[in-house]
Formats: C-alpha cells, structure tokens, sequence
C-alpha cells in the first residue's frame, strides 16, 4: 500500500510523529480533508481536533490544539500548536479544561453581550479539550 | 602586623567572592541544561516551518499582492525610499549581566545593523535570512536622487554623519535637548527608527542613546514562553498593517555550542519572495490554499512571525546562560588564583616577621655580651 510520510512538530514538544502512514484525516477551517499518499501541494489552516491516522491497517488518534498544514506528494508537515499522542494525555486536567471552558462559555450565553469573557478562546479550549478526551476515549458526551 | 591582617582579610574576602561566583555558576549551569533542552525541542519546529516558508514564497513569486507582509526587493525598496513608514528593531538581550560580553556583543551588532551605512560586513555572521544589509546595498545603488525630507527613509543617510545633516540655520534645537544618538547620528533617521527591546540591558542601553523605545520586555530573557513572542508579533503585525512600519529586523544571539554564542540580525517583515526564488528554481509547483491564499497566508506569516521571535527568544536565553556560565566559572578560577597568590604573600610577610624577631633577639642577646 502506497505510504506518505507525517511528521508533526509542535514549538516546545520537537518532533511529536514522523512515520510513513497511509491516509490523514483532518478538519481544517474550511472542513474535513482526507490526505493520500501523492496528494497536490495544500497549505492550509488546522482547527483543534482528533487527527486520525491510517497506518499499518490501523487508526491511530492524535489531539491537534490547532495549526497549520503543509501538504506535498511525498509528505505531509503538521505545525501543531500542540499536539499529544494517547499515552501523553492526562485524562484529569483535560476533564477540568472542559469542564472550565463549559462553564465559561454558559456565561456567556447568560449575560448579555458587554462581557469580559472572551468567547473563541472558551470555544478553542472547549475543541481542544474535548480532542483529548476523544483521543483517550473518555468522552462522555 | 597590621600588613598581615589586611592580607588575611584579603583573602576572606576573596574567598567570598569566589562562593558567590560558584553558586552563580552552578545556578547558571542548572538553567542552562533547561533553555538549551527547550531550544533543542525548538528546533524542529522552526527548521520544518522555514522550508515551509521556502517552497512557498518560491511559488508566490510574481503574486505579491495577494498579501501585504510579502514583496519583491523592487516594492520593498520603493517602500522604504518614498514611503513614510519606520524603521522597527527588535533587540533581544539580558536582563542581568555578569554574562561576559554577552550584551555588549548583541548592542554592537545592533548599533551595526542600524546605523549600517554600506561599508564592508566584518561579522563572519552572513546568514541565507540575512536580508536586512542586502535590502540597504541595493537601496544604495538607486539611490541617486533622494528626495528631501524623506531621506531618512533612505538608509544609510546616518553614515555621512556631520557633512549631510541638514543645518538649516536657527532652527537648531538648543543642543542641551540633543540625545546622544541624535548628536552623532543624523536626527531625521534616529526619528525614523523605533526599537522593541528584551532584557533591562537592552532597555537601558538604549534609553541612555536617545533611541525611541515603543514596548520593552523585562523579566522574560533568562525563560522565555510563547506568550510574549505572540504579543510582541502581534504588536508588529498591527504596526506593519497601518503603514507605520515598513521594515522589521530582529538582532539576537544564535546559540551554536555551550563556548560559541554568535550575535545574528535578521529581517522578520516584509518577507521578500525574490531572496527565495533564488535559491531553489526547481520548485515552482502550485498549491492549492484552503480556504483560499489570501486567508491562508494573512493568518500563517504572522504566526511564523511569532515562532521565529519565540526560537529567537530561546536562542538568546541558552547564549546568555552559557555567557553566564562560563564567566562565573572564570571568575571562580581566577580568585582561586588570586587566593593562592594572596597566601604565598601572606607567609612571606609572615616569615619575614618572624626573621625580623629573632635578628632582634640575637641582635640583643649579642650587644648583652
């Protein structure tokens, strides 16, 4: 099976993945994209999400806090904002982050709209969190 | 003897001295292994972002309009000549010293960048990204007939210093308000020069030569974090988007090993496509932009802004350590020497007191006889 390299890089992680892999699935501003091996040159923006990965007839997951995406034939480069694979995740503190950004995000709707609460970070922390939890299979709802 | 107990006192407080440069040492060290294991995770990330940065800007070559942080040298030149934007440095120093000649090297580089007025480049430094000195000699050559007025845009009109500066008689400011930079340098291009610094050496060095200081970063140099790399990005970016910059350099210390810390000048903003297609033709492929260029790059060059000052800020964090580490360690080494010397002095003087004694009893004894 035709393979394309994945490496994901994040600023204070280095090198998070680089493995030859068969297929990405990622949702980028503009939707959901589905990578192949020898797919046209893309660039674009990546939100925080659960990235799958095909590979060696698996699915692995991986929790993208956002970034961005470079695509050529041969290979695909993720600079992630962050990024954790399963074994990295701490299950807890992502339960509170949801947890918090939940909570902060039914304020928002509550008040009327001169608030200090800055709503797209809550809804990024809210994707971010819940990625994680989506990687590790602790997502309850 | 009064000799003897100052040199013994001598010595405590050397001794002294020598425990504080020590911890100083050890404590540098302990730190050091943290920045340079967080550039060392940097590193990646940047490397993979630059070629990134490289295949694109190749193919965005001839579509410079399609966003406003990218230029050909042609657009770039015209800009800074005939436009009314500003000049933006950003120097990342220390905040403490006893780092050797870790902040001056950093200011002379920056002095050189700034005031660089076309003579020859005497740092081994040159770098494919060093674009800033390569942007001024190419203003040079068309630089036949500046316009009055503008003329600090056009770089380098500081390096005929006295001879060209306007001395437009009586309106000469009473020189008692003359900062120091504008006393040597031409005042229309200290003007056109706006600084953000990192560090309370950078601050303060700068602040004492009459430059403009729009933001400073204390209290961050030693641990950088993302945070302020983004905040300082974005307070370029939207200085930049308003018109009222035109050219953004970045000098800081590029860490190569634990003894060689290299000051370095970097041109962050405008990104100018011609220095890319240069270097590799080959790849002039298209690419498709979700959802579309424009969006992709306007919001992807600011964070490579933002990454680059963060591995900036890294790199200087691990080159002031390493300058700290290995002049605390000299320091150790030379009162070690010292105290040696001092308690060689010390038995001297004592032994020769002692000489002296006993000459004087046997003197004594023998005017007894």
């Amino acid at each position: 099976m035709a393979t394309i390299r994945l490496d994901i890089v994040s600023p204070d992680k280095g090198e998070i993945f680089s493995k030859d892999i068969n297929m990405l699935i990622v949702r980028s501003t503009a939707g959901e994209l589905g990578i192949l091996p020898r797919h046209a040159n893309l660039l674009t923006e990546l939100l925080p999400h659960a990235m799958k990965i095909k590979m060696d007839g698996g699915e692995n997951l991986v929790a993208l806090g956002g970034g961005f995406m470079e695509v050529t034939p041969e290979k695909i480069t993720v600079l992630a904002d962050s990024a954790e694979l399963p074994e990295d995740i701490d299950v807890e503190r992502a339960q509170r982050a949801k947890q918090r950004a939940e909570e902060r995000i039914a304020q928002y709707k509550q008040t009327t709209k001169e608030t200090l609460i800055d709503i797209d970070r809550a809804n990024r922390a809210l994707a971010r969190a819940k990625a994680r939890l989506l990687v590790k299979n602790a997502l309850m709802n | 003897m009064a000799n003897l107990q100052n040199i013994r006192r001598r010595i405590k407080s050397v001794k002294n001295i020598q425990k504080i440069t020590n911890a100083m040492d050890m404590i540098a060290r302990s730190r050091f292994n943290a920045a340079r294991d967080a550039l060392l995770n940097n590193l990646p990330y940047v490397d993979k972002t630059r070629d990134i940065i490289r295949r694109l800007m190749t193919q965005m070559h001839g579509q410079e309009d399609k966003s406003p942080f990218i230029m050909t040298r042609k657009q770039m030149i015209e800009e800074e000549q005939h436009g009314n934007g500003k000049f933006l440095f950003l120097v990342i120093a220390s905040d403490k010293g006893l780092a050797g000649a870790y902040s001056s090297n950093v200011f002379k580089e920056a002095h050189d960048t700034i005031e660089y007025d076309g003579s020859p480049d005497d740092s081994k430094d040159a770098t494919e990204e060093n674009f800033h000195k390569k942007n001024f000699d190419a203003i040079k050559d068309v630089r036949e007939a500046p316009k009055t007025g503008q003329m600090r845009a056009a770089r380098g009109h500081v390096s005929a210093t006295g001879a060209s500066r306007p001395k437009t008689g009586g309106s000469a400011p009473s020189t008692a308000n003359l900062s120091v930079a504008k006393e040597y340098h031409d005042a229309d291009y200290v003007d056109g020069i706006e600084l953000i610094t990192v560090g309370r050496k950078a601050t303060s060095h700068f602040q004492q030569r009459g430059y403009n200081i729009i933001k400073h970063y204390h209290g961050i140099s030693e641990r950088p974090s993302y945070q302020y790399a983004k905040e300082i990005a974005d307070l370029i970016v939207e200085r930049f988007m308003s018109g009222e910059i035109t050219d953004v350099t970045m000098i800081y210390t590029r860490f190569v090993s634990a003894i060689s810390c290299v000051p370095d000048d970097v041109t962050l903003l405008p990104i100018t496509t011609d220095d890319y297609v240069a270097e590799n033709i080959a790849t002039k492929e298209e690419y498709i932009y979700e959802p579309d260029a424009v969006s992709v790059l306007n919001d992807f060059l600011p964070r490579r802004l933002a990454t680059r000052i963060y591995g900036a800020m890294l790199h200087a964090a691990a080159s002031e350590l390493s300058s700290r580490m290995n002049a605390m360690s000299n320091a150790t080494d030379n009162a070690q020497e010292l105290v040696g010397k001092l308690n060689l002095y010390y038995n001297k003087v004592r032994q020769a007191g002692i000489t002296n004694e006993i000459n004087e009893i046997v003197g004594g004894a023998n005017a007894l006889e």
